[in-house]
């Protein structure tokens, strides 16, 4: 053998990295979750008060089941509409299904603060919508209809979100082998038993995972509630994101967002166990 | 052979698809060109068209300010990310490796987890250790969150080196280092770079990690959303506008190489 020291050092340094930069930062603050303020000084100790407040406080609590909510709507938006998308697609051949492929994925690479300002130049007060409702004389002057309540939040996400589920069910039907569909049609089956007893089973298990990354996307976001919510869209990032502004209370914002891991780490869980089951 | 419901189903299915694509992109396609026209009570007037925009976003500081950032930002996390990613693949796939399976969940966890946790628990821990905010933090918060996906392709395009490259190499006489400097680093080359241009699309646009780490400092995301905050503007317009560019020509560059990868494998 030739040194081994300096390849081992190389490793260990570069093994380590990933260790001090994730999961210690992640560490801190779960244990600054167990912290409380003191004149708005951070006082180490131990107590689970962060934790009891959280579940006693209607504003925090509700908050987040609120939440949990509006992330399964999107989810079940977005698993309505891309199912049914990513079929299309997979059912194309050639030139046709590269291109719309292409096309629903190419919205994953816009920047997300983009996404957002463009839908806001359309639902907006000042927006085109509202411009030709007015010019059209169907409204008299511009209305807030379309912004700025719990509806815009939920149909924003969902456009926001919308191909990060289709990608995925799109990448499991094709993992189908084709012959599988063919036996099933030489066999007699109609086109909906095929689907129904062939390719639906077979990509579930890639879908439900899909979906439940969808879910997590959603969670996490904390710029779509506050950008075309306004006041009505309070959801539970935005809570987090306060204590750590304005509200000022790192510890308790470190112990909501302790309990938002645990939920995201719960879903990523059932989402890896589901593409585990994939037979295909 | 297509039956009737079958095609029925292919009719509605193609004409979901086309509305949803249609709701997708004409938002992005309005703010283009609102960005080069006026636009009153809902008609566009196509004689107003001028760059001016375009022209007055340049002189725009903050805008240039934001601009260097980003770049500066993008090209150190990319980079350290990429080095990062070659390392840590190698010492997957070597076998004295230890505590394997906690240093792979590390690297994909922030990718995974919703933004907010990376961000704030990069905030709590530069605090707590004195470290001001600024360039440096969201470097490291960028390089944390973009490995994974640089790692991932390096490690597959690994996994799949034959290794009688690597033995027929040492038969020949070279060293440990001449081997990985003439063989396995040019047969990683070509994942690296597909790696390093997604990690600088997703660098790039990376806006919810960021905003716990910049502290004073913007970068082209962060001074987007204080812009938009503040109202429209048609200078906004033309400034999205040129991100989306950005982005289209990354998602180009990404889809070419994707399907190099494919029909050469090598």
């Amino acid at each position: 053998m030739e040194r081994l020291l300096p390849r081992v050092l190389l490793f260990a340094l570069a093994a380590c990295l990933p260790l001090v930069l994730v999961l210690a930062p992640i560490g801190t603050f779960l244990v600054l979750s167990f912290f409380h303020m003191e004149n708005s000084q951070i006082v180490p100790s131990f107590w689970l008060a962060n934790y009891a407040n959280f579940f006693r406080n209607w504003t925090y609590f509700g908050t987040f089941l609120g939440t949990l909510w509006l992330c399964a709507q999107v989810t079940a938006i977005c698993m309505l509409l891309g199912y049914p998308i990513a079929w299309f697609v997979w059912r194309r051949s050639g030139a046709l299904r590269y291109f719309l492929l292409l096309l629903t994925v190419l919205p994953l690479f816009m920047s997300y603060i983009v996404k957002l300002y463009t839908i806001r130049s359309v639902l907006g007060l000042n927006g085109l919508l509202n411009q030709a409702l007015v010019g059209l004389g169907i409204l008299g002057k511009p209305s807030l209809l379309f912004m700025f309540n719990q509806h815009a939040v939920l149909g924003t996400m969902a456009v926001l979100y919308l191909p990060f589920a289709i990608l995925p069910i799109f990448l499991t039907l094709e993992r189908i082998p084709a012959n599988l569909v063919e036996a099933s049609r030489d066999l007699g089956a109609s086109p909906w038993s095929t689907f129904r007893y062939v390719v639906f089973p077979l990509a579930l298990p890639g879908t439900i995972a899909g979906a439940l990354f969808t879910f997590v996307l959603a969670l996490g976001d904390f710029v779509t509630p506050q950008m075309v919510g306004g006041t009505t869209g309070f959801t539970f990032g935005r809570v987090i994101w306060s204590q750590f502004g304005l509200a000022y209370n790192w510890p308790f914002g470190a112990a909501m967002a302790a309990i938002l891991l645990a939920t995201a780490l719960l879903i990523i869980a059932l989402a890896s166990y589901s593409a585990s089951r994939q037979r295909i | 052979m297509l039956n009737r419901s079958e095609r029925i189903a292919d009719i509605l299915a193609g004409l979901l698809t086309a509305l949803v694509l249609l709701v997708l992109y004409a938002p992005v396609f309005i703010s283009a060109i609102f960005s080069v026209v006026q636009v009153n009570d809902g008609r566009i007037m196509w004689e107003t068209f001028s760059l001016q925009n375009y022209v007055s976003m340049w002189s725009n500081p903050s805008v240039i300010d934001a601009l260097r950032n980003t770049a500066i930002v993008a090209v150190s996390a990319v980079a350290i990310a990429s080095l990062l990613a070659v390392l840590l693949a190698l010492y997957a796939e070597w076998p004295g490796a230890i505590f394997r399976r906690g240093i792979e969940i590390a690297i994909y966890l922030p990718f995974l987890l919703p933004p907010i946790v990376t961000g704030l628990s990069l905030l709590v821990s530069s605090a707590q250790l004195g470290i001001s905010r600024g360039l440096a933090t969201i470097i490291i918060g960028h390089t944390v969150f973009v490995l994974a996906v640089a790692y991932r392709l390096v490690l597959t395009r690994l996994q799949s080196m034959p290794r009688a490259l690597v033995e027929a190499s040492y038969d020949l006489g070279a060293s440990r280092l001449q081997t990985f400097r003439f063989i396995t680093l040019p047969y990683l080359a070509s994942a690296i770079v597909t790696g390093a241009v997604l990690a600088l699309t997703l660098s790039f646009d990376e806006t919810l990690i960021s905003v716990f780490l910049a502290g004073d400092r913007m970068t082209l995301p962060l001074r987007l959303w204080a812009m938009m905050r503040v109202g429209f503007s048609p200078e906004i317009n033309a400034l999205v506008t040129l991100v989306l560019l950005v982005s289209l020509v990354l998602a180009a560059l990404v889809a070419a190489r994707l399907r190099i990868g494919n029909s050469n494998p090598e």
